[in-house]
């Protein structure tokens, strides 16, 4: 009963706490990377800067997109069964809030991406 | 999902009423006399969150009127060019006032003091799960406030700016005490406002309505909810940076000081990582109070729940994404600013949501035009201006216009008076039937809203202009021929305007406000929710069962019915106060939690920790010990008599729902309580690591110093050893102390005092490993640091010590057994997190410098 109820919360929140990770990274790695001049470095054969914030901008996405999927599969599931009005609420705001991550997400990545580094 | 224990009649007939009449004869009396508050003197002992929360918010207008006064002074002193009604330095402490009062000791208290009141009559709880600690929270922010304020008739108050930027603040160019008051007085009031969030998050969790589940959560309890949670988060920053300022001016330990590798950077961060989630700490508790306003002015559900609540939680995160935004004139790389403009972006679109939410509720049902009302309509009208010009400044290249000038002063002022002043003074027009005998009257009500919706644009208006045109912030006077004058003197009118608003509004409660026991006006507005019930100290008689948002529009006699006595625990189970604890997600009945009552405890505590804060700002060592002594003295008395085990056997509260009267582990409240504790620490950790990392960044080549010598790895194998072992036996002596028999062991007391040496002797060992290498923590930043993480560490040993301590004397006075271990249980949580926070400690401290190898 409790491991679900945490399970819930977990889907619930999880495509923000990705955005959460994502901007640390970002900034994390940004600021150490071009504080410290070592920008110019490579990783994957790309700039150790784009590289990175193409990688975790990527990771949140799946993230949020696996909560996304996994509350419509629940969705679809409760729409059959006598589902409690807890559960059916607890999985719409899931997929409100898993949607509005994956926004939040692209729309933090896209600028980073396309503005150069360290300038 | 059945829980387990409950009869099959709670599942299948909601309808049928658990408790039959007639009640019997002394019960209602029973519960009367449980609740009763203290007579005379000893008056101000009272924890009923009915009374706390009036003092509290009574205090926070003060604090409001207060700084309101501190701005009428400015404002008189530049209604004209050249005045010299009030000095340079004045000024200059004016200004800070006005903004730390305002934003410390008037937003954030007045919306949590506005919980304390609402939440547990919203919630139908009898009361908040710990209602000592909110009196204490209120205690000691009474005495810690107003000492502080006074501080500016001696002219000690602080004078750097509401965020107190270092090297402005440092030793060098603050010699004197007066950043001591801020740093001390403000961190202070921040503990303070975090014991009231730990209350919130469990009230909000735990103490409501049988069958409330989170679907059926008043907003407003979800808006607090976000509320704590983002001050469990963000304060911590603050309180780890007035900490580590106050550090280096009492020892010269130089975090913030560049010479010596440090980095007044370093404050800016922390400050505002909690400084831009605050406006919406205060801005989302005022949305709250507008989600509960406008459904019961326009008689008709809120539209949109579930997006509000969407956007409520969003906001939550989104706002802490904004912490750079406030350094867009610093310097940071181009692609971090747009990083920033693009959060300040996103967290609009929540509020955006809910703005739509209630216009679409009062174009859905029909909206009476009254007082609260009125203040709403003001509230959205400024609020909406103040953002706007929020997203221009929010443009970086905008930014470096208007930085500083006198259009981030109105922006400032609009997105506050709009977001948080009228949402308040909404609320007071719209609660004060629940508090008082009678209502407030709607004719003053009128005026004082026409004064200060005017007042508010006639002041702020113009000084968008006055910024544009070049005036700067921060200055006590201006040159004759600017062009300054005529704007300056509208915007002055203006603030006088609001001052009258503001009189008028105490007229009116000065007329009518009565405080009501039994017999408050009534509900006055026709509201939904549950705070509208008849009430008394007891708050209701029975402890409702709703299936919906708004009972009291879709169950009919809900009122009279619960007035009867004939919902849950219309009585009391132990004699004593109680309330009654339910399920975090579908409020089914858990336990009955016995409250403690009234008592000086609190209050002496309250009145010792804020001696000892205040003490030391003037460099009263000596002193400020004693008190702090009096103060853990006062706090262990007050424990002493919580945790009182199964006074009887579990209880019937009604229908058929049998409950026990005590519960430890994950279910009982105050292991909830402690995680919450937890999260505070690991936050205030996080942040500290945050500045080692920090300072580590800024100082390349740097890190340790070249003369460093680096204490060999045993020392901190030994003390993680030390840890390790400690907390293993925590753990066993838990094993020992389980079962159902009520035994005490009596090896219980023996583990936990061998653990006790142990993690003493590995802290000891932390220390003497820095010490012997000759580490100076004020000779560079990174000894700064190291014994920066070292002090918090002792910090939480000698904590863990009394706590041990506090065991073994429970175990000895028969006050601890296998049964009733809530002591035992919270010593363990608070262990094992001070062992987790030492391992990390270590692994920094002696592993990152062998690790980037001073580059
Ligand atoms: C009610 C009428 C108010 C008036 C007439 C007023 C007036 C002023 C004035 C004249 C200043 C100084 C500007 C300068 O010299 O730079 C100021 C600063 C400030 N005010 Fe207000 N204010 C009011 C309400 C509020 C409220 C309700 C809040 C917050 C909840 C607030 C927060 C601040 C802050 C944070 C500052 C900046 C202080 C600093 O520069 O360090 N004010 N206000």
């Amino acid at each position: 009963m409790a491991g679900r109820r945490t399970l819930q919360v977990l889907v619930m929140l999880g495509g923000l706490i990705a955005w959460a990770l994502q901007f640390t990274l970002i900034y994390g790695v940004t600021s150490t990377l071009c504080g410290r001049g070592w920008a110019d470095k490579t990783l994957f054969g790309g700039g150790v800067v784009p590289v990175t914030i193409l990688l975790s901008t990527l990771a949140a996405l799946a993230i949020g997109a696996a909560m996304l999927l996994l509350s419509l599969k629940e969705y679809r599931s409760l729409q059959h069964g006598t589902a409690s009005a807890v559960d059916t609420f607890m999985n719409q705001a899931a997929i409100l809030i898993s949607g509005l991550s994956l926004v939040v997400i692209i729309w933090h990545g896209v600028p980073a991406l396309i503005l150069p580094a360290c300038a | 999902m059945n829980a387990p224990g409950l009869p099959k009649s709670f599942e299948r007939d909601r309808s049928e009423l658990p408790n039959p009449l007639p009640r019997p004869e002394g019960e209602f009396e029973g519960l009367k006399k449980a609740w009763e508050p203290p007579k005379g003197i000893s008056f101000i002992t009272a924890v009923n969150n009915t009374y706390v929360g009036l003092w509290y918010v009574g205090t926070a207008f003060l604090f409001f009127i207060l700084a309101g006064i501190l701005a009428l002074i400015m404002r008189a002193q530049l209604a004209s060019p050249e005045s010299d009604l009030v000095g340079h330095d004045l000024y200059n402490q004016l200004f800070t006032m006005h903004g730390t009062v305002m934003m410390f000791l008037f937003a954030v208290p007045a919306v949590e003091a506005a919980s304390v009141y609402l939440l547990p009559n919203m919630q139908a709880a009898r009361d908040l799960p710990f209602p000592r600690l909110s009196a204490y929270a209120f205690w000691a922010y009474f005495v810690g406030g107003l000492v502080f304020f006074c501080t500016i008739f001696f002219g000690l108050a602080p004078n750097g700016g509401w965020f107190m930027y270092p090297p402005l603040t440092s030793t060098k160019y603050s010699p004197a005490d007066n950043a001591d008051w801020w740093l001390l007085g403000i961190g202070f009031i921040e503990i303070s406002a975090i014991a009231g969030a730990i209350e919130i998050i469990v009230g909000v969790m735990k103490t409501r309505a049988v069958g409330m589940s989170l679907d059926k959560l008043p907003v407003y309890s979800w808006a607090m909810l976000v509320f704590a949670a983002m001050i469990v988060i963000g304060f911590p920053a603050i309180i780890l940076g007035t900490l580590l300022l106050e550090l280096e001016r009492a020892f010269d330990w130089p975090f913030f000081i560049a010479e010596r590798g440090g980095d007044p950077l370093l404050w800016q961060h922390l400050f505002w990582f909690f400084g831009h989630p605050e406006v919406y700490i205060i801005f989302l508790p005022a949305t709250g109070m507008v989600s509960m306003i406008v459904p019961a002015m326009a008689q008709t559900p809120l539209v949109g729940y579930r997006l509000v609540v969407l956007a409520l939680i969003a906001t939550g995160f989104l706002s802490f994404g904004l912490w750079v935004h406030h350094m867009f004139a610093t310097g940071l790389p181009k692609m971090s600013l747009s990083f920033f403009s693009a959060a300040s972006t996103a967290v609009a679109v929540p509020s955006g949501i809910q703005v739509f939410a209630w216009i679409a509720t009062i174009a859905s049902g029909r909206m009476k035009l009254t007082t609260p009302s009125l203040f709403v309509i003001g509230f959205l009208f400024i609020f909406t201006l103040g953002g706007l010009t929020g997203v221009m400044v929010a443009m970086a290249p905008f930014d470096w216009q208007a930085h500083d000038s006198y259009f981030v002063v109105a922006h400032l002022h609009y997105v506050l008076i709009g977001g948080m002043v009228f949402p308040l003074f909404a609320a007071f027009y719209y609660w004060v039937p629940v508090a008082s005998k009678r209502a407030l009257s709607e004719r003053l009500g009128r005026w004082v809203f026409g004064l200060m919706f005017l007042g508010v644009n006639v002041t702020f208006l113009p000084m968008h202009i006055t910024g544009l045109i070049g005036m700067p912030r921060r200055v006590y006077t201006y040159p004759v021929g600017m062009g300054w004058d005529a704007l300056n003197l509208v915007s002055t009118v203006g603030a006088f305007m609001i001052a009258i608003g503001v009189a008028i509004f105490l007229v009116d409660m000065a007329r009518n406000f009565r405080f009501a026991g039994e017999d408050n006006a009534g509900n006055v507005w026709n509201a939904g929710t549950l705070e509208w019930l008849p009430n008394g100290n007891y708050a209701t008689r029975s402890i409702p069962s709703v299936n919906s948002r708004e009972p009291l529009w879709d169950q009919p006699d809900l009122a009279k019915n619960v007035e009867d006595g004939r919902y849950y625990l219309p009585g009391t189970a132990t004699g004593g106060r109680e309330a009654l604890v339910t399920s975090p997600f579908d409020a089914r009945p858990q336990y009955i939690l016995q409250i403690p009552g009234p008592g000086w405890q609190p209050v002496l505590s309250a009145v010792f920790t804020a001696a000892f804060f205040l003490l030391l700002t003037v460099k009263l060592i000596f002193l400020s010990v004693i008190c702090g002594v009096l103060a853990v003295g006062c706090v262990i008395w007050w424990l002493w008599e919580t945790d009182p085990g199964p006074v009887r056997p579990p209880a019937d509260i009604g229908g058929g729902v049998v409950v026990p009267v005590y519960v430890t582990g994950p279910m009982n409240h105050s292991w909830w309580a402690m995680i919450v504790l937890m999260i505070v620490s690991g936050m205030v950790f996080t942040c500290l690591i945050f500045s080692y990392l920090f300072l580590w960044l800024v100082n390349p080549m740097a890190w340790p110093p070249q003369e460093t010598v680096l204490p060999s790895v045993a020392w901190p194998l030994a003390a993680a050893f030390l840890y390790v072992v400690s907390a293993a036996l925590i753990l066993w002596a838990s094993r020992v102390l389980k079962g159902d028999d009520r035994r005490a062991p009596r090896s219980v007391p023996i583990l936990i005092g061998v653990a006790l040496v142990l993690v003493s002797g590995a802290s000891a060992v932390d220390l003497w490993a820095q010490w012997r290498s000759g580490l100076s923590p004020s000779a560079h930043a990174y000894g700064a640091a190291v014994y920066a993480i070292l002090s918090l560490q002792i910090f939480f040993v000698l904590t863990t010590l009394v706590m041990g301590l506090y065991t073994i004397a429970r175990w000895v006075a028969g006050r601890l057994d296998s049964v009733r271990r809530t002591t035992f249980d919270n010593t363990m949580l608070f262990w094992i997190y001070t062992t987790g926070q030492g391992l990390v400690g270590l692994l920094v401290v002696y592993g990152f410098p062998r690790l980037g190898g001073g580059v």
